[in-house]
Order: structure tokens, then C-alpha cells, then sequence
């Protein structure tokens, strides 16, 4: 048998793989997303290594000549938000801790623990609204609260004896208690989930071995929970260094020593000669670093809660 | 010492407003060092039991007590029992030596020494020494096995509870395993409640068998009685592999006439039925006889439907030549008999195989002779 003769055309069009459509449509759209959302962080990034002149002078998203070129608002930058992001660190880190163990506490009392179904059912009601109280309703109150009713400054006061504190950090800790407060709610409910899903006969197992109710969540419950309390930290971390409303309200001024980075970010680069956007972009990166550099750091029990949530 | 008792120990659930009994009055006698078996199908509350004595559940009402002791009132972590799950459930994050020093550091004061003692004695028993170190994910099925059965005797507990421990094994593992559990259960002494779903493994490993259906207890005793004395047809038909084949029958005058055939009844026979008209004929398969087609007034012609193989016998599906339905029962032959579909075969039902049961009440009327019962029994009994 002879084989039919091809045309050029024709030969090469059976080396290439078949157009689908479906793929094409769908490779446009992600290449679209990408640029949607790398866009401004790009613009942001290239506009924050440039020269006053050459911000102005250049199309934003463009990277600046060698004329146009300078790492010096990200110094400025840096020198600027130094004493926000230690008092951030210094708010963040205990009240993401607090607010982690104790929303792992009380999901663990209300999934775990054997007690009267009801009571737990309403407690557990109480915890969902503290989670959808908005932000807004609250500021008047929690202002009057801490410094009238609890008069936290005067609490506190010992504390500006310590090195590098001031006597207005005491509202900076009426910051940090209040983020623990608020984020309990949404950690207890992001551990409930996954208590939900622990097997209660390991519970059960443990309790026969004569473990007491304690000694489970301190053996059993807490160890397993290694997965969990790595996604809650990246997102409560997060959820609390980025807090403005909080921060303002309570400390008031970005030029407070006790102001945290987002307080002294707002203030960054815009006086009475306008805006310097270079140097208000570095600063927005520096003041993200740290939420970069945890989830760098939890990366591996990020992916490892999230998959054993679903 | 440490015989357990449960005396009408009932529990009820509450299911939006309904009260389901999951257990009803149940009242249970363990004897010290005995392996007793709690066997029924799902959902008969045999779970529940086991869970009740190991103070998971409460019960609604009635007592639980080791020796004297009443202890439902107790917590788990106060009753000195260890059980083993049908899941294992063994702590995922800990090595197997962790999980079984475990239990003896929450519920003992021994020191690390002495504890590490335990833990390598039992582990030895078991043959699980070189597992120590590893953790329970890195472990195949039967070695999760062993290591949820060590974690239970380490503690050495006065009573262990077993629920469906063998489920999640393949079958070649599971018919060691029971040997091995058995063995293992007679070295310990210790009083052993064992729950399954499988009439097998009850009847092989079990010192006594507690029969359970809906909540309640159908019978209790040795694995030999269960089956050839069953108390009514829940029992009969659950005990045994295949299954009894049960036939409903109606009692005129000297006869008892089924669909297809005409049971006589002997003396003996209408004496123990007194009264009764309605009543289920009971026959295990390995007495249901196929032979020539003859005259003989307790042999019926039957035709072979389908036969299964099994090897050393095989399983032959049988149905009644004047039946007016398609209904099939069992007999068990020698797997060297040469039968094909559709011959046709006279069935004996010899009188001495055949049970009785009331139709109404379910309660066995007349049971099987067994000439030397007693004998069958020694036997039966380790």
C-alpha cells in the first residue's frame, strides 16, 4: 500500500497539537488576572526606586534610568517607621499569641469537652456575634472605656520606667488587649473547624488512659493543633500589624512615640510641598516586610492547615 | 475479684424529642477472667454497652459495678478499664512507646523506670519491640493492631474492652489475629468484653456469647449452646454460617404443612409444641440431607437450584419440587458430591435435626436432640 501524498500545509498541521480554544481562553484570562493584580505592586516597587524628578518625569509602571535611579527613600523610609514597627512588634506579637492560645482554649471547651449542649450552643452563638460587631460601632466606647473607665495610663504608667517605653505606651497596650479581645471570636472559630474534624474516639481513647481534661489539650489537642495554629498566627498576625482604626483611635497621633507602623505609615511623606510618592511607596514595603517574613517563615504549616481543613 | 455486672442497665437517647432505647434493662453477670462476647447486628446497642461500661455514655438508669464496686457513676479516667477502638485511635503525634506509656502516666504513679519496663514487657508479648520508636502513621493496619492491644495491657487494667478490633483487617489477618487475641486474653486473665458484628469471630474466641437485637438480650451462654440450643429464631438464625434455614409451617392435627412439603410430627415433637398452630420449622443446612428420591416420610422432593463451591464442601441452593414459589434454602454437602442445576434430589430433614419456633413470640419451641450435649460442651469449652 502506497501512503497518500501531503501537501507542506498539511504535514505541518499534524505536528502541531490541536487548537483548543478552552486553553487559549483560559491562558488569556490568567495572563489578565496576573497583570490586574501585579500591576500596582510592580508600579508601587519601581516607582519607589525612583527620584522625586523621575517620578513625575516617567510613566509610573516604567523601571527609572540610570539618571533617575535611588535607594534612598527606601533609607528615609526606614529611619521614618523604625520606632512604628518596634511598637507594632511590640503589639502584635503578644496579642496574635494570646488571641491564638485562647481562641485553641475556647474551641477546644466548646467541641471537645463534654458539657451541657445548650449552654455550649449559646456560648458558642455569643462568640459568632462578637465576630460581626463592626469596627465603627465600637470606637466611642472602647476609647471611653480604656482611658476614663479603666484609666489606662495611670494602670500602666510603671511601664515608662523601662527602657525605651514612653508614658504614651500605656495606650499602646489598650491597643494590644484590644486586639486580643477581638480576635478571639474568629481564632475560636477557625480551630473549631478543625476540632470538629479530630476523631472524637482519640479524645475518648485518651480520657480511658486517665488523662483529665487538661492534660488532653495539653498532650493531645495543642500538639495536633501544630497545623492550625500555624494558618490562625499568619492571619491574625497579619490581620493585626495592618490594623489602623484601633491604633488611631487609641493613640491618636502619628508622631506619638507610642504611634505603630500604620499609625506612622499614614503620615509618610506628605507635607506642605505635596506628596513625595517614591518615598511613600518604599514605605509602604517596609511596613510590609514583616507579614512577608512570616509567611515566609509558616509557610509549609500554612499549606499543611489548609489542606487538612478541607 | 473483678467480675463485672451490669444490672438493668438501660439508655435512652434523645432524638428531637423522640426517646430512642438504645439499650433496655440489659442485666449482664461477668464472671472474673472471662472473654465474653457481645455480638448482634448494627445498631442492637452493643456498642452503647461497651461504651456505657467504659463511662463514654451514662446510663439512663440501672447499675454498673466491678466486684462490689458500683462504678457508673464514675468518670473513664476513674474506672481502671483500658479499651481498644475499632479506629485504634492512637495519638498520631506520638511514638508507640509514648503512646503506650501514655495511659500509665496519666493513671499511675510508676516511675520512668518502671514504666519503661512495662512498655518493653508488653511490647515484647506482642512482638512489637522494633515498632517503639516509630510513629502510628508509618505503621501497616495489623501493626496499628498490635500496638491499640499493648496500649490497652500495659495498664493492665482489671477489665479490657474490645470494640470490633479485628474490623479494619484484611481476613487471613483477622483469623490470626483472633488466635492470637485468644491466646493473649487466657495468658492475661483479665475479665474482656468484646463487641463485634461477626458470628465467627464470637463463636471462636469467646468464653460465653451475650446475643443482643434492638436493646435487648436474646441469649447468654457458651458458643456451643448458642447454637445448638438457640433461645428463639433472632438467635438461630444470627449464629451460624450459613445461616438455619427457616420454613413457616402451619400445625394440622399429626402434620405440620409448609410451601412444598408435610412435616409429620412425632410424639415428642407435638408434646414440646402443645398448643401452637402457627409455627417457623428451623433446620441448619448441614443437616438438611440430599439423597435418592424416595418414599420416607420425613424425605421431599426437591430440585438443586444453584450450588457454590467452597472446596472442602459446597454450599447447595435447593428448592421444594411443589413449592409455589421460587424461595431456595441451604444444605451443606462434601465438596467431592457431584450435584448439577436442576437435578432433581429427594431432601431429608432427619427429626432429630429439626427445630421448632412459635411464630408469634419467636421463642424456640423445641430444639435439636444432641445425644451427648455434655460431651459437646467439654469440647466447646477451653
Amino acid at each position: 500500500m502506497s501512503k497518500p501524498t501531503r501537501s507542506r500545509a498539511e504535514s505541518i498541521a499534524r505536528i502541531l497539537p490541536a487548537l483548543d480554544y478552552t486553553k487559549i481562553g483560559l491562558s488569556l484570562v490568567i495572563v489578565f488576572f496576573f497583570a490586574f493584580f501585579i500591576s500596582p505592586i510592580w508600579t508601587g516597587f519601581v516607582t519607589a526606586l525612583k527620584t522625586t524628578g523621575a517620578v513625575t518625569g516617567t510613566t509610573p509602571f516604567i523601571p527609572p534610568g540610570p539618571d533617575g535611579f535611588t535607594l534612598e527613600k527606601w533609607s528615609v523610609a526606614f529611619d521614618y517607621l523604625s520606632t512604628g514597627i518596634v511598637n507594632s512588634l511590640v503589639m502584635s506579637v503578644p496579642s496574635t499569641i494570646a488571641s491564638v492560645f485562647l481562641g485553641s482554649i475556647a474551641a477546644y471547651g466548646l467541641t471537645l469537652v463534654d458539657w451541657n449542649e445548650r449552654l455550649q450552643f449559646s456560648i458558642l452563638v455569643l462568640f459568632l456575634v462578637g465576630i460581626f460587631i463592626p469596627y465603627q460601632a465600637v470606637l466611642v466606647p472602647l476609647s471611653d472605656f480604656w482611658i476614663n473607665i479603666v484609666g489606662v495610663d495611670d494602670l500602666i504608667a510603671p511601664v515608662a520606667a523601662l527602657p525605651y517605653f514612653t508614658a504614651r505606651h500605656s495606650r499602646l497596650f489598650a491597643v494590644t488587649a484590644t486586639h486580643v479581645v477581638y480576635a478571639i471570636p474568629i481564632c475560636m472559630l477557625l480551630f473549631r473547624g478543625y476540632y470538629m474534624s479530630l476523631s472524637d474516639e482519640l479524645i475518648e481513647a485518651a480520657k480511658i488512659d486517665g488523662a483529665s481534661i487538661t492534660t488532653i489539650y495539653r498532650r493531645i489537642v495543642l500538639p495536633l493543633s501544630k497545623p492550625m495554629i500555624g494558618v490562625v498566627f499568619i492571619y491574625q498576625f497579619t490581620m493585626i500589624w495592618n490594623e489602623f482604626l484601633f491604633s488611631l483611635t487609641l493613640i491618636g497621633s502619628s508622631s506619638s512615640p507610642a504611634a505603630t507602623v500604620t499609625l506612622v505609615l499614614s503620615g509618610l511623606g506628605s507635607d506642605l510641598s505635596g506628596v513625595d510618592f517614591g518615598l511613600r511607596m518604599a514605605g509602604a514595603f517596609v511596613a510590609a516586610l514583616p507579614t512577608l517574613i512570616i509567611y515566609v517563615l509558616f509557610a509549609e504549616q500554612f499549606a499543611e492547615g489548609l489542606a487538612s481543613d478541607n | 475479684m473483678a467480675n463485672l455486672s451490669l444490672r438493668d442497665a438501660t439508655k435512652t437517647f434523645d432524638d428531637d424529642g423522640d426517646e430512642i432505647i438504645a439499650v433496655d434493662e440489659l442485666n449482664l453477670e461477668i464472671e472474673d477472667g472471662e472473654f465474653l462476647v457481645l455480638v448482634g447486628p448494627s445498631g442492637c446497642g452493643k456498642s452503647t454497652t461497651l461504651r456505657m461500661v467504659a463511662g463514654l455514655e451514662t446510663p439512663t438508669s440501672g447499675s454498673i459495678n466491678i466486684g462490689d464496686e458500683p462504678i457508673h457513676h464514675q468518670t473513664p479516667q476513674e474506672r481502671d478499664i483500658a479499651m481498644v477502638f475499632q479506629s485504634y485511635a492512637l495519638y498520631p503525634h506520638m511514638t508507640v512507646y509514648e503512646n503506650m506509656a501514655f495511659g500509665l502516666e496519666e493513671s499511675s504513679d510508676l516511675s520512668d523506670e518502671e514504666t519503661e519496663e512495662q512498655v518493653n514487657t508488653a511490647a515484647e508479648m506482642l512482638g512489637i519491640t522494633d515498632l517503639l520508636g516509630r510513629k502510628p502513621g508509618e505503621l501497616s493496619g495489623g501493626q496499628q493492631q498490635r500496638v491499640a492491644l499493648g496500649r490497652a495491657i500495659v495498664r493492665d487494667p482489671k477489665v479490657f474492652l474490645l470494640d470490633e478490633p479485628l474490623a479494619n483487617l484484611d481476613a487471613k489477618l483477622r483469623a490470626e489475629m483472633r488466635t492470637e487475641l485468644q491466646q493473649l486474653q487466657e495468658d492475661l486473665g483479665t475479665t474482656t468484653i468484646y463487641v463485634t458484628h461477626d458470628q465467627t469471630e464470637a463463636m471462636t474466641m469467646s468464653d460465653r456469647i451475650a446475643i443482643l437485637d434492638g436493646g435487648m438480650l436474646q441469649q447468654v451462654g457458651t458458643p456451643m449452646e448458642c447454637y445448638h440450643e438457640p433461645a428463639n429464631l433472632f438467635v438461630a438464625g444470627f449464629i451460624g454460617e450459613p445461616s438455619m434455614n427457616f420454613f413457616d409451617v402451619t400445625r394440622a392435627d399429626d402434620v405440620l404443612v409448609g410451601d412444598g412439603f408435610e412435616y409429620p410430627l412425632s410424639e415428642e415433637m407435638s408434646a414440646s409444641i402443645d398448643g401452637t398452630t402457627e409455627l417457623v420449622l428451623g433446620i441448619r443446612p448441614e443437616n438438611v440431607g440430599i439423597v435418592e428420591r424416595s418414599s420416607g416420610p420425613t424425605v421431599f422432593p426437591g430440585v438443586v437450584d444453584v450450588i457454590e463451591p467452597h472446596g472442602n464442601e459446597n454450599a447447595v441452593h435447593l428448592r421444594f419440587a411443589e413449592s409455589s414459589t421460587d424461595e431456595t434454602f441451604t444444605s451443606t454437602v462434601d465438596g467431592m458430591r457431584h450435584l448439577t442445576g436442576g437435578q432433581q434430589v429427594g431432601v431429608s430433614f432427619p427429626e432429630d435435626a429439626v427445630y421448632l419456633f412459635d411464630t408469634a413470640t419467636g421463642d424456640a419451641l423445641r430444639h435439636r436432640v444432641v445425644e451427648d450435649i455434655e460431651e459437646v460442651q467439654e469440647i466447646g469449652t477451653r
